[in-house]
C-alpha cells in the first residue's frame, strides 16, 4: 500500500469502516511508515474532539407538544402546506384564518349580550384553539416554574399560581399573555400525553357561582373546560384531555402549594 | 386522505422516540432554534403523510432524511426571500451561569469549532453532524443525504481536515 493509498482510507478506518482486508493493509503501513501513523494519530485525535465536542441537543417540550397536538388534530395534517406552495399562498391561508377569527369574535359579541357568563367560555376556549397553532403555544417555555412564574412580573397584575405537577404526570410546558374580554391574561401551559392544558388566570369578579373548593364543568366544540375561583382569582382549564382527568389535573393545580 | 389511528399508534412509537435527533440535526444545518423548531414540526407532519411509505426498517435515518429536505425547503426559501442569512450565534451554549476556568475553556473551544462548523459549506457540515454528533454510520448517512458512500467518506475526510486546520489542531493539515 502507498501512503496516498493510506491517506484515503484513513478516515474509514479512524470511524472502523473498512472491510477486515482492508483495515489490515492499513494497519500494517502504519506500522511501517511513521507519517502516516502521525497522520492517524491526528485525525482519530480530531474526530475525537470533534465528537466530544460538539452538544448534542434535546427537542424542546413545547415541540414534543405541538408535534402531538397536531397528530391528535387530523385537520392539521391537512392543513400542512404541501412541499412546494409558496409563501403567499400559506398567507393568503393565514389572511383566512384571521377572517374567521375576526368573525367567530363578532359571533361572541352577539352572544356575550344574552348570556355574559357562556361568552366568556367561549372566548376562552377560541382563545385556546387560536393557541395551538404553531408558534402560539407560549410566550415563555419552561418546564421549570421559577421560570414561568416571574415572566408574569411585570406583564400582568396578579400573580398566578404555577405548581410545579410533573410528578402525576402533568408537566409544565410555559405560559402566554392572552386577551379575554379585552384584558391581558396570564396562561400556564400543561401537557398531559398528547394533550395540551391551558390554565387561564383572571382576578375575580365576584359574578361567579362557584364558592372556593367547588368547580363547574362544561364543554365546547370538543374542549372540557372547568372553572373554579381560589384565593381571589378566577380560573379556568381548557382541553381537549378526557373529563376525569381534567378534573383530576385541576384537583392537583388548586391542591398544590 | 388522514391516516388511521392505528397508523398514528404506530408513528408515534416507531418516529417520535428520534425528535431529539431530528432537531439536532435541523439545529446544525439551519443554526436557529426558531427554524429548527418549525422544520422538524414541518418533517414530522409530513413523515405521517408518507408514513405508508416506510418499510421497517432504519426508522432514524429515513426521520433525518425528512428532516433534511425539510431544512433545505426552508434555507432556501430564507435565501429567496432576504439576500443573507442571518447568522446566529451560539446562545444557548454560551449562556450558562458562572463558568468555572475549565468550563470557560471549554465553552470557549466548543464555541470555536461551532464557529468553524458554521463555516463549512453545507454539504460537509451534515455529514460532520450525522457521523459525530449522531453516529450514524456510512451506510446510514447514504441513505439520508442520497449520495454513495465514497461521497460520504471523501466529504467527511475533507470536512475535518477543515475543521481541524481551522482550530489549529493539527497545522500540517491544510486543505
Amino acid at each position: 500500500m502507498t501512503c496516498a493509498q493510506c491517506r484515503e482510507l484513513l478516515d474509514a478506518y479512524v470511524d472502523g469502516e473498512l472491510p477486515a482486508a482492508d483495515a489490515a493493509d492499513v494497519r500494517e503501513h502504519i506500522a511501517s511508515c511513521a507519517e502516516c501513523a502521525r497522520e492517524h494519530v491526528a485525525l482519530a485525535a480530531t474526530a475525537r474532539r470533534i465528537g466530544e465536542t460538539l452538544v448534542k441537543y434535546q427537542a424542546p417540550d413545547v415541540l414534543k407538544a405541538r408535534i402531538r397536538v397536531a397528530l391528535a388534530q387530523p385537520d392539521s395534517l391537512a392543513a400542512t402546506a404541501p412541499s412546494g406552495t409558496s409563501v403567499t399562498t400559506r398567507r393568503l391561508a393565514f389572511g383566512g384564518l384571521g377572517i374567521a377569527i375576526a368573525s367567530s369574535i363578532l359571533t361572541f359579541a352577539v352572544v356575550r349580550a344574552v348570556s355574559p357568563d357562556r361568552s366568556v367560555t367561549d372566548e376562552i376556549v377560541s382563545s385556546h384553539i387560536r393557541a395551538l397553532m404553531p408558534g402560539h403555544l407560549t410566550d415563555v417555555a419552561s418546564t421549570n416554574q421559577h421560570n414561568v412564574k416571574p415572566w408574569f412580573n411585570g406583564r400582568v397584575d396578579l400573580s398566578p399560581p404555577v405548581p410545579s405537577l410533573d410528578s402525576i404526570g402533568f408537566p409544565l410546558i410555559g405560559g402566554r399573555l392572552d386577551y379575554v374580554q379585552e384584558r391581558a391574561v396570564p396562561v400556564i401551559v400543561y401537557g398531559r400525553r398528547q394533550h395540551l392544558i391551558d390554565v387561564y388566570v383572571r382576578p375575580s369578579t365576584g359574578d361567579r357561582k362557584e364558592a372556593n373548593g367547588e368547580t363547574t364543568a362544561s364543554a365546547r366544540n370538543g374542549y372540557n373546560v372547568i372553572a373554579w375561583q381560589s384565593n381571589g382569582m378566577s380560573l379556568e382549564a381548557v382541553s381537549d384531555l378526557n373529563r376525569p382527568e381534567l378534573e383530576q389535573f385541576v384537583k392537583a393545580f388548586s391542591g398544590a402549594r | 386522505m388522514p391516516p388511521a389511528p392505528n397508523d398514528i399508534d404506530r408513528f408515534e412509537r416507531i418516529v417520535l422516540p428520534h425528535l431529539d435527533d431530528a432537531y439536532t440535526l435541523a439545529r446544525y444545518l439551519l443554526r436557529d432554534p426558531h427554524e429548527a423548531q418549525d422544520a422538524v414540526q414541518d418533517a414530522a407532519l409530513r413523515a405521517l403523510r408518507y408514513f405508508e411509505t416506510y418499510r421497517d426498517g432504519d426508522a432514524r435515518a429515513w426521520l433525518l432524511a425528512i428532516v433534511r429536505n425539510c431544512c433545505l425547503t426552508r434555507h432556501n426559501r430564507a435565501r429567496a426571500e432576504r439576500a443573507n442569512i442571518s447568522f446566529v450565534d451560539d446562545v444557548d451554549v454560551a449562556h450558562e451561569g458562572r463558568a468555572t476556568d475549565a468550563r470557560a475553556v471549554e465553552q470557549s473551544e466548543r464555541a470555536a469549532l461551532q464557529r468553524a462548523l458554521d463555516g463549512l459549506p453545507p454539504e460537509f457540515r451534515e455529514v460532520i453532524v450525522l457521523r459525530e454528533v449522531q453516529g450514524l454510520s456510512y451506510r446510514e448517512i447514504s441513505d439520508v443525504v442520497g449520495v454513495p458512500i465514497g461521497t460520504v467518506m471523501s466529504r467527511l475526510a475533507r470536512g475535518r481536515r477543515r475543521l481541524a486546520s481551522a482550530l489549529g489542531y493539527d497545522a500540517r493539515e491544510a486543505g
